[in-house]
């Protein structure tokens, strides 16, 4: 377990430390963890490991390293080092000639690190540090080409709300601490906790999870992490990072109860919705990928809330393939219009409006496309139809009033993602080449198109199960689509080829305009910019003011104070201490005089007192 | 007792004595002073000897008295004569040069 867990962050170091061999390195030790990942899983399916390490001492709490290796961290681990394998072939050729080559195996050396961290280990904290570990290399990874400005707005924006959902997951984490006294998943969900205490801490960590999944509100990072390389994209934002939330929510879902379960369905439900929206009317190929990633995200974290994990998690897993694969595909494109230009950029490689027909001239593309989203769409024969089968018999067998609503959402949001697809593909591939046709397209490298296609080939129903209408298979245990639910099956399939028939109507021949509220994603996004600045502004003005007025006159104050003090100190002591020195020598002179005048030099003044004295004298002695 | 006024009129007269001895601005009226002063304490013994027998001690006494008495204003007023020769005049008041 060491070895696949480890060897990424191997391959990150050694890659740092010896960047002439970048590519062999980090390939080979990624190569490593994948064949470790795979010989875990065969050799411990279906049973649970436990690690368990000291850590460090907090007064008299030892907080130790857990790891839990069960069905589900196994699936991950492959999946995450396979596509991550992929994405490190296929980089070879789409990086070569970047000056940040070694920088950026390095990273996603660590990036996979981080991430299979996240899927192996069973203690709340480490998985929080695993957790910024992976938002921190996305961070670098998505500003690989930090010399672009807009590529570090991009990562410092991803960043930023990455963090705003862990302050909800960090709030989460104390809330965990306190009720259940332990950071361990396996002893901490095993004790009940006080239901108020339980939802807060539920929809606190489902916080972190809205920040690194990318749902309604804190999706807005992930349109604009499209700066990154390509490849990264595939891996970051389509396989696993962003998959990562939902894999927590799935290890933790036996803390939610039925508030936070509501709470988490909603969020779903609208960040699918506007996900399949903003897909259908973007002009940048990347976004519409990406939007795409959040609709199915939504639908993923949809069912969570729904009370459907093992649906969700097929869908994880094959939702993580096919968009690999169609990542991959459309760097293909992009780095064959990209190289066609050179040396001059005329125009944008990445604007569907100017590409068209290059199933011509790219057509490993153009096949792994088609694989990938008629998986995506939920086509029969896939594996995203078999995955989305799945969610719906579950949410129908469930039978309540909102899993009706769920009902409604998931068919109208799939309907939505057949059409945004076909959309995809018919402008980038079917028709006749725009502003393409003034460029010599060719195909790529090999070292490009086969890791694109053996995702392509994962995205077929056979990873799922041999029966290409049955989501029973080893992935995938509780329940399959009974008698009752053939129907709905059937429905199912009919709706997608509906949607079919009128996405091609619609988008067969000519290139729409699109609508400009679909496209900003309602705006969100600008909102957020404009009262992030607003703040700043306030900010600013607040801090000026304060300083200005309040801090400065009361430095005034201050002084102007002093000053009278030390005038009242002189007075004082002038005429208080000096007159009392003075007062002590007057009454001295005067009692000095007083009694020096027995001995004035009258002789006859002594000699009245003398006999003063004496008949005093005499009558005390005679009395 | 009839006696017994013999000594009031003694008290009286030592205290006039006094008086003048204290009051007096001339050096040899301080000197009369004292003379009555003695004459006080002579009549006080005559007194009290009329009081306490037959025999004559306080008369004897008062003899005494006398006589130092004479010496005593034969040296008083010589000390006068020093005195107004030096400070040339016969005031109390002027003879200061012990003043503390």
């Amino acid at each position: 377990m060491c070895i696949a867990l480890l060897a990424p962050l191997g391959g990150f170091l050694v890659t740092w430390l010896m960047p002439g061999q970048a590519v062999r390195l980090a390939t080979g030790t990624m190569a490593i963890s994948f064949l470790a990942a795979l010989w875990l899983a065969i050799t411990t399916w279906n049973t649970v490991t436990h690690v368990t390490l000291p850590w460090f001492t907090a007064g008299t709490e030892v907080l130790t390293l857990d790891f839990a290796i069960d069905n589900r961290s196994l699936l991950m681990l492959v999946v995450v080092s396979f596509i991550s394998l992929m994405v490190h072939i296929y980089s070879a050729v789409y990086m070569r000639g970047d000056t940040g080559f070694a920088r950026y195996y390095a990273m996603l050396g660590f990036f996979t690190f981080s991430m299979q961290g996240i899927v192996v280990t069973d203690n709340l904290l480490l998985l929080f540090v695993f957790w910024e570990l992976v938002g921190f290399s996305s961070y670098a990874l998505i500003g690989h080409w930090h010399t672009k400005r807009s590529a570090g707005a991009a990562a410092t924006k991803a960043f930023l709300l990455n963090r705003i959902g862990d302050i909800g997951f960090l709030i989460g984490l104390m809330i965990v601490w306190r009720t259940q006294g332990t950071f361990t998943l396996t002893d901490a969900l095993s004790f009940p906790i006080t239901s108020g205490w339980q939802t807060a801490a539920a929809l606190c960590l489902f916080g972190g999870v809205i920040g690194k999944s990318a749902q309604f509100p804190l999706f807005t990072w992930l349109p604009d992490a499209m700066e990154g390389p390509t490849p990264v994209s595939a891996l970051i934002h389509a396989a696993t990072m962003v998959a990562a939330g939902v894999f927590l929510l799935i290890k933790i879902f036996p803390l939610f109860t039925e508030t936070a379960l509501v709470v988490v369905a909603v969020t779903g439900m609208i960040t699918s919705l506007i996900g399949a929206l903003a897909a259908m009317s973007q002009y940048d190929l990347k976004r519409i990928l990406a939007y795409s990633t959040m609709s199915q995200l939504g639908l993923m974290i949809l069912a969570l809330g729904m009370g459907v994990v093992d649906g969700a998690f097929l869908h994880l897993l094959t939702h993580a393939f096919f968009k690999a694969c169609l990542f991959l595909a459309a760097g293909i494109v992009i780095h064959a219009l990209a190289h066609a230009q050179q040396p001059h950029f005329d125009f944008d490689a990445q604007d569907v409006r100017n590409m068209g027909g290059l199933r011509k001239m790219l057509p490993t593309a153009f096949v792994a496309f088609l694989l990938g989203g008629a998986s995506l769409a939920g086509i029969p024969f896939f594996s995203g139809f078999l995955s989305k089968e799945a969610m719906l018999v579950a949410l129908f067998t469930h039978a309540s009033a909102l899993s009706w609503l769920m009902i409604v959402v998931v068919l109208s949001v799939s309907f939505l993602t057949v059409l945004y697809t076909y959309r995809m593909i018919a402008l980038v591939f079917l028709g006749e080449p725009r502003t393409v046709k003034t460029i010599n397209v060719h195909e790529v490298e090999t070292g490009m198109r086969i890791p694109t296609l053996i995702l392509a080939a994962c995205s077929l129903w056979l990873i799922v199960s041999w029966n290409p209408f049955d989501f029973k298979g080893w992935m995938h245990h509780t329940g399959h689509a009974g008698p009752h639910e053939l129907w709905l099956t059937i429905i199912s399939v009919l709706w997608v080829f509906a949607a079919l028939f009128l996405a091609r109507m619609i988008f067969g021949k000519r290139t729409p305009e699109t609508n400009s509220l679909l496209r900003n994603a309602f705006y969100i996004d600008t909102a957020y910019s404009a009262l992030a600045e607003k703040f700043t502004q306030v900010n600013e003005r607040v801090t000026s003011f304060t300083e200005q007025r309040i801090i400065d006159q009361t430095l005034h104050g201050i002084v102007y104070f002093q000053v009278i003090i030390a005038h009242i100190t002189g007075w004082v002591d002038k005429h208080i201490v000096d007159g009392i020195v003075n007062g002590t020598v007057r009454v001295t002179g005067w009692t000095g005089r007083a009694a020096r005048s027995i001995q004035g030099g009258n002789v006859q003044l002594y000699i009245f007192w003398a006999i003063f004295t004496i008949i005093i004298f005499i009558i005390w002695a005679l009395n | 007792m009839p006696h017994l006024i013999l000594v009031y009129l003694a008290a009286f007269l030592f205290c006039t004595g006094l008086l003048i001895v204290v009051i007096k601005r001339n050096a040899i009226m301080v000197l009369l002073g004292i003379e009555l002063m003695f004459n006080a304490a002579n009549l006080n013994l005559v007194a009290f000897n009329r009081i306490n027998g037959p025999n004559l001690d306080g008369h004897i006494f008062a003899l005494f008295v006398i006589i130092i008495a004479v010496c005593e204003a034969a040296v008083g007023l010589a000390l006068i004569l020093r005195i107004y020769r030096y400070y040339q005049s016969s005031t109390p008041d002027q003879f200061s040069e012990l003043k503390g």
